[in-house]
Formats: C-alpha cells, structure tokens, sequence
C-alpha cells in the first residue's frame, strides 16, 4: 500500500474543518453594503419572478427612477432578477439581497418570511400586498375542436392536458386549486370533496407531460404539444392576437393574487428602506397597474380595472384562495405528502393504466 | 510496486505535492459528497428508508437505473463499433466525423433536449409519423433513452479508439496468416486489449446517464411513476423544500454508482486474467 496513509492523512481533516468553518455564522459579513442612499446616489435591488419583466423593465423601474430623481434629486440605480418565483424566493432566502420580493405566490413570500428576512407585516400594504391578479384559464386549439367549455371536459378521454409538475412549479399549485376549488364549491355540497379528487385523478390522467415551469408548459403548448393547457390568463395575453390560443373561461376559477414584500433584513443592510417602501407604494399607482394590465395581468386598481376591463373575460364564478380555506390550509391538505394531489396522482395514473 | 522515476519537486517538496493533491481532490469530491450523505442521514436510518422507499421515488430510481444500464450497454457495443470504422477504415472527413462524435458533450445537454423535442415531439412531422404507428418517442422512455444515448455518446469511443490505435497491426496479421477467421482474430488480437477500455467507458456513460438532468427534463415528461426520472425527482424535491428527501436518493444513487463500480472492476479482473491464461 505504499505512503498512501499518510499521504491520505490531510484528507480527513478537510471536512472537519469545513463543517467548523462552515458553521461559524456569518453574521458580521466583513463586505461593506454598498446599496445605499447615501452620497446622491441610491440602489434597488428587485428579486422577481418572471412573468412582470417586460413591465418593470421597460416601464415600471423607468417611471419610478424619473420620479425618485426628481423629487428626491437623487440618481437611483436598479438591479433586477428576474426568476421563477420558487427559485427566486430560495436565491433571496440563501442570501441574494434583493430589497423587494416580487413573486408570483403567497407561499414563496412566506418562504422568505420564514427564513426570518421580513419581520413587519407585508400584508399591511395597499390590497394586501396583492400588486397583479389573474385568474386560471384554459387554453385549446383555435375554434376549439375538442369542444372543452369547462373543467370537467378536461377529464374525456383523448384530451391532451398539460399542466407543469406542482414539485417544481408554485404556479402549478394555482392550476390544481382552480379545479379543486370549482368542484368543492358546486352543488351539492356534500361528497364534493370526492367529487374534486375525482375529477383532479381523471385529469391528471390526461396530463403526459408534466414541465417543470409554467412558462415551459406554455412553450410546449405553443409548439403544438396537446389540445388543452390550464394556464394564467396573463400568459394568454400577453401573445399577439394573432398568435393567441383560444381562452376558455370555466365557469368558476380561482383569482390568481401576486404578492409583493419589502424585504426587512436587506432594506436594513443596505439602509434602503425608504426607497424600497416608496417602490412599492409607487406599484399601486395607476401607471404601474396600467403597465402591469399591458402584460395580461389583472390590476388590483379599480380604477384601472375599470378603464381595461373589456381585456378581460368576466368570471361568472371567481373564487380567492382565501374561500378555500388559505394557503396554509391548502399546503396542508393538498399539496404535503400523501395528500389530495397525490393520492389523485396516484388513482389517475393506475386509472390511466388500465385503459 | 515501488513507484520509480523523478520527483517533480527535490525532497519534502514532493510529499507536499502529494499531499495538496490529495486535499484538492478531497475538498473538490469528498467534501460534498461527506454533506450529502450527512444530510440523508441526519434523521436517522428510518427517515432514509421512508424517504428512498417512497412508490415514487423508487419507481424514479428504477427507470434511471435500468435506462441507464440499458444505455451503457448499447453504448458497449454502438460505441465500440464506431471506434473501430473510425479507427479501421480510411473516411473521408475522418476529423470531422470524430469531431461530431465529440459534439454531445460541448454542448449543454439542456440544447440537446430541446433539439429531440422539436425533431421528434408529438407536434413534429416525425413525432405524428411514429405515433401514426403507435411510437411516443417525447414523453415517453423511448425519448429518454435517445436523450441518453446521445449525451453519452463519446465515453466508449473515446475509450476504445486510443487504445485500438496502441495494439501491433503484427499481432493482427500473425492471427490471420495462422488462419484465424476475421472475428476470431478480433477476439483474440483486439478484445483483450480493449476490453477494459470498453467497461470504462460504458460505466462512464452509465455514470453518465444517472445523472443526467438537463435533456432529460425536456424530453422525458416527467410523469411520476411513469417518466419521471431520479435526477428530475431529486430537482422537484428541493424545489419543493424536501432537501433531506433530495439527499436520500441522490445517496442512494451515489452508493449505487460505488456498488457498480466495484462490480466492474470485479468483472474487469475476472475477464483480464482469463485471456491472461488462455
């Protein structure tokens, strides 16, 4: 065996003293913050998810600096990153210093909040921290061929569905709560519960792809893959008309709400408080809510809403996660292990296998 | 065996070359793997088992195992066949066609991915040609295997054609002059000789195939318990915040590798010293 041994000594040193290293807080990180509001010149750093891009960078984040230069006679500058919102909402928790969080579901803000990153009470905003809203629509071929007017079609036999997988996609939590949501609030009331895993198993059956992202799902969708996709409205609109798929409106849906939170322990760093609250603020205005409504996206303005309303196709049915009990009741009964989508999973595939 | 020959660096000098290789190789593989396997186990042997045992995530490990076993093996052969016409027949554009062997691995397989989509994907004129005949290639195992068997491409050639090139084009002749048939003489003057080359690189792409994420996640669907592989099931649990799931079968997957890993050598042994006797 040679001088190995020794040579391997230093080996089994290295972990030890990574593990000591490693679990010495970090707490009196030694880099000076930069972003600050100091010397006539001030930073932003916005973590977003992906969808509002377009919006706040060719509209949002310009407004917003011409009017903090002017009044404050401060040069500001803006980092933004834009990710899907799971991934962002993990990068801000793991050390990314975004001062605004602006992410596509309740649960990602909550993710943050957990972490201990955000101590005031983001829902203590205007329209409680809900800057956009959409709502869970289904899209299908033009001149819908396959006939789908609600939920339930879904379910047939032969129809493609697609949906993103709910492990990778927060968004994806959106689409499954639409359609269990419609079921358990329809007529009768009791045995709707069944009824909604029923209908989720025989759907899910009709899903072969499950993307990772919504914004994949849609790609796929887009180059011919299946006939229907449970999509947000806002991906609808975004396109040009002419490259629209046809949107069905199921009879009830859920109202998708988009959060927004200043981000404590980074606006405190950076001494950025100021400049993100007044981001924020600035969010509600109507020519942020008329930027946000040029993407598809619903404003929470009713002002607004009013103004574009005829872009948006009435719900007869429009139901908030709220109604189905919050979200920390629905990560409890859906969404955790073995739960309502599981167990759907599960009879849809076994369903799916004996035809 | 005593190592011979020169020190790179004159006396203790050279123990220290030794010893921050052996550090760089630790920190670089060792460490991270130490954190993996210390987090799937935190909670305990039973928290491993439950999380590892779990219909989905078994299902996930199974199909990433036997794609890739079956991979490895189709490569033994594809890719031992591919070395030997480039290594034995003179073709035109040989570079070029060695280089797009190489290709697969200079691009990100995420691009391959996409590629098999838009060429064979349901929407696509071929995707309709073989599902007319009753094939899903996307969104079905086939589109995984293809997936795999194009990333991993280069492994078995790039073993096997070096050492082709190494064995005595005498050896070949004796065998044949003595009246060897062209297979045997294959087997007797080549096959020894890259017989180990041919496990490696197989086990390489079988290595490969197990953790490969990338094309995979594109082309495979991603169904549980159907088309959803390890990698991808290991993505989906930390996305989800299951950090400890995702280190249970991404530990299950490394001691699988160990254990294959062994066996190969193994295998190599056994096979080596009987064309040693013979």
């Amino acid at each position: 065996m040679r001088a190995i041994p020794r040579a391997l000594l230093p080996l089994f040193f290295v972990p030890f003293l990574l593990l000591s290293t490693a679990c010495q807080k970090s707490s009196d990180s030694s880099r000076a913050s930069e972003g600050a509001s100091t010397n006539g010149k001030a930073t932003l750093v916005l973590g977003a998810y992906s969808v509002p891009r377009e919006a706040y960078g060719k509209h949002i984040i310009p407004a917003f600096r011409a009017k903090w230069e002017k009044e404050k006679g401060q040069k500001l500058e803006v980092s933004e990153s834009y990710m899907a919102s799971g991934a962002q909402a993990r990068a801000i928790v793991g050390g990314f210093e975004a001062d605004v969080a602006s992410l596509s579901l309740d649960p990602d803000i909550q993710k943050i909040q957990d972490a201990g990153l955000i101590s005031h009470d983001w829902r203590k905003q205007p329209h409680d921290g809900i800057v956009t809203q959409s709502v869970v629509v289904i899209g299908v071929r033009k001149g819908n061929p396959k006939g789908i007017s609600d939920w339930a079609d879904l379910a047939k036999p032969g129809v493609s569905v697609l949906t993103p997988n709910v492990k990778t996609s927060g968004g994806a939590m959106w689409n499954v709560l639409a359609v269990y949501g419609a079921i358990l609030r329809s007529e009768p009331s009791e045995g709707a519960e069944a009824r909604a895993e029923e209908l989720l198993a025989k759907i899910l059956a009709n899903v072969k792809i499950m993307d990772s992202s919504g914004r994949e799902s849609f790609l796929n969708f887009e180059r011919g893959v299946g006939d229907a996709i449970i999509t947000y409205e806002n991906e609808i609109l975004v396109l040009p008309e002419a490259k629209r798929p046809d949107i069905v409106v199921p009879k009830s849906t859920l109202l998708i709400e988009n959060p927004v939170a200043r981000v404590d322990a980074y606006t405190k760093k950076h001494n950025s408080e100021e400049i993100a609250q007044g981001f924020i603020d600035f969010l509600f205005s109507p020519e942020a809510q008329k930027a946000f409504a040029s993407q598809g996206l619903r404003p929470v303005d009713e002002a607004v809403f009013s103004e574009v309303r005829s872009k948006f196709a009435p719900v007869e049915n429009l139901f908030t996660v709220r109604d189905l009990g919050g979200w920390d009741h629905l990560k409890k009964t859906v969404f955790a292990d073995g739960g309502v989508y599981d167990k759907a999973l599960a009879k849809g595939r076994s369903a799916g296998k004996g035809s | 065996m005593k190592p011979v020959g020169f020190a790179l660096l004159p006396g203790p000098g050279e123990l220290w070359v030794r010893r921050g290789i052996v550090s760089y190789i630790g920190l670089l593989v060792l460490v991270p793997f130490s954190v993996l396997v210390f987090v799937a186990f935190q909670d305990g042997l039973g928290a491993f088992w439950e999380r590892i045992t779990s219909d989905v995530a078994l299902s996930a490990v199974g199909l990433t195992l036997w794609t890739g076993l079956l991979v490895g093996v189709l490569n033994a052969f594809f890719g031992t066949l591919t070395a030997w016409v480039l290594f034995r027949y003179p073709l035109p554009l040989k570079p070029l066609v060695s280089a797009v062997v190489d290709l697969p691995l200079s691009i990100p397989t995420l691009v391959a991915g996409v590629m098999l989509s838009i060429l064979y994907g349901p929407a696509s004129l071929l995707g309709q040609k073989f599902s007319a005949l009753g094939i899903d290639i996307i969104f079905a195992k086939p589109g995984i295997i293809l997936a795999l068997l194009l990333v991993t491409l280069p492994f078995v050639v790039r073993a096997v054609e070096p050492v082709l090139e190494e064995v005595d084009p005498a050896e070949e002749e004796a065998a044949v002059v003595l009246g060897a048939s062209p297979w045997r003489a294959f087997r007797t003057v080549y096959f020894p000789a890259i017989y180990p080359a041919v496990i490696s690189g197989s086990l390489r792409s079988l290595g490969r195939a197990m953790g490969e994420f990338g094309s995979i996640v594109i082309v495979a669907g991603n169904i549980p318990q159907e088309t959803l592989t390890a990698p991808v099931y290991i993505f989906g649990e930390i996305e989800s915040g299951h950090p400890a799931t995702a280190a249970s079968v991404g530990s299950l997957l490394l001691f699988i590798a160990l254990a294959l890993h062994g066996i190969a050598r193994i295998a190599e042994k056994r096979v080596g010293g009987r064309h040693a006797q013979a």
